[in-house]
């Protein structure tokens, strides 16, 4: 082989593996769909909205929220993910902004099977792929609308595409680069298909965190239905209550959740910060004793010394109707 | 970073030392209850404040409208402030697949043109 051949051979080596798509593969679909999820779907009422250059976030959330009943185009989603200087949109503020538009921002466990049994339950699916090779960085956001497991493929919003069917194999190398990384736009009150407590009340957590209280109440109350016997919803409504001044509500919410967890050392320490408000100083102070003993050296400590300090500050007595144990 | 932003830290930093807790609710939110549950409190010694100013800064240097880079802060939770924070240029900027796809068949074609490759025989 001459030297020139052997520059090629090596730089056609290379392209096989940085591009999908030239690599030997099983099937991806046939082994998760099996039985379990319909053979193919495809989601054909998502909008479609082509992107400008480099706009494809925008170009994607909007076809997201959209399809999650928000009336939004790209353009005022420019101002709110892209980012000039890195000619570009940021995970983090694809997540923030459908928060803007009250929707519960889900990222979704990076596997194929939730990717499947999301489209399955109706939710068209935002992913980041990284379609680049070597030193060029080639992050893209698409919105995958369906699959079809009999041909083994991916439909997806991309680009300019509306309709673009991709070989799952393929498009699993280019999301894989991207830590799969996946996203849904949910009602709030609705729960993704499969969802994962932790993952569902960050999410949900996250838009009481930015001020939309309104979006974040169905949200939590929906998960206290799907999840009744774990503590963290019901801590979440009653967070809620004490955020729109009910101390009475917040006060018996934290209760239950300390019945329903007696090692729950959050519900302790939020309720013993309402009782020292409702003017109950030594119910406060026999609750955050409790608090303090549970929390240990935790990443909750310092909130707990904190509410420790503030009502020692108390007077030591509990007012007339103050709540029992 | 440049050395005037490290000074900039360090001095609100010792601001912070010195100033007196702030009366309000002590309450664990849901978020940190959240968190609590589900991952490590690695990030928690970062401080929100400073991530917060520090990604505002980004974002105006990034070429953000300084009118939104308020809005869009603000709809920033604390644990994303903190992975924003000093990442803003490293984290992936989901952008356009055309580019990429042209600038590897830019190069397949000057490789070709040079005589390095020689893979589109059909087209003289």
């Amino acid at each position: 082989m001459t030297a020139r051949g052997v520059a090629g051979a090596a730089l056609l080596a290379a392209a096989t593996l940085a591009l999908p798509g030239c690599a030997a593969h099983g099937p991806v679909l046939p082994p998760v769909v099996a039985q379990r999820y319909a053979a193919s779907v495809e989601l054909e009422a998502t909008p479609f909205f082509p992107q400008e250059q480099y706009q494809c976030g925008p170009a994607a959330l909007a076809t997201l929220l959209s399809a999650a009943g928000v009336a939004v185009t790209p353009e005022p989603l420019v101002e709110a993910v892209y980012l000039p200087g890195r000619r570009g949109s940021l995970q983090p503020e694809l997540v923030a902004a459908t928060r803007r538009y009250d929707r519960l921002p889900y990222v979704l466990p990076g596997s194929v099977d939730a990717l499947v049994a999301t489209l399955a339950g109706g939710s068209p699916v935002l992913v980041l792929q990284k379609l680049g090779a070597g030193p060029v960085p080639g992050w893209h956001y698409a919105v995958v609308v369906g699959y079809d497991a009999s041909r083994d493929r991916f439909i997806l919003r991309s680009g300019t595409e509306r309709r673009k069917a991709t070989e799952a194999a393929d498009f699993l190398a280019t999301w894989e680069r991207a830590d799969r990384w996946a996203m849904v736009a949910l009602e709030p009150g609705v729960l993704p298909p499969a969802a994962d407590l932790g993952r569902y009340m960050e999410a949900a957590a996250g838009l009481e965190a930015v001020g939309r209280l309104d979006a974040a109440a169905p949200a939590y109350a929906a998960a206290a239905r799907q999840w009744p016997t774990e503590p963290l919803p019901r801590l979440a409504l009653a967070n809620l209550a004490y955020a729109r001044g009910d101390l009475v509500a917040a006060e018996r919410g934290y209760r239950d959740v300390a019945r329903l967890d007696p090692a729950d050392a959050a519900a302790r320490n939020n309720r013993a910060e309402v009782l020292g408000q409702m003017g109950c100083g030594a119910a406060a102070r026999k609750e955050i004793e409790a608090a303090r003993a549970l929390a240990g050296e935790g990443p909750l400590a310092p909130t707990v010394a904190s509410t420790a300090r503030k009502i020692a500050a108390l007077p030591d007595r509990d007012a007339a109707g103050c709540p029992a144990d | 970073m440049s050395k005037r932003f490290v000074v900039y830290v360090l001095c609100l930093a010792m601001l912070n030392l010195g100033s007196p807790l702030v009366a309000q609710a002590e309450l664990v939110t849901t978020l940190q209850a959240v968190e609590a549950s589900t991952r490590a409190q690695d990030l928690a010694t970062v401080s929100t404040a400073l991530a917060r100013d520090e990604v505002r800064a980004q974002f105006e240097a990034l070429g953000v409208e300084p009118a939104q880079v308020e809005t869009r802060v603000a709809a920033l939770t604390d644990s994303e402030l903190r992975t924003l924070a000093g990442q803003v240029n490293e984290l992936p900027a989901g952008a356009d697949a055309l580019a990429v796809i042209g600038i590897v068949f830019l190069v397949l074609l000057i490789l070709e043109a040079v005589g390095v490759i020689d893979i589109f025989k059909k087209f003289p």
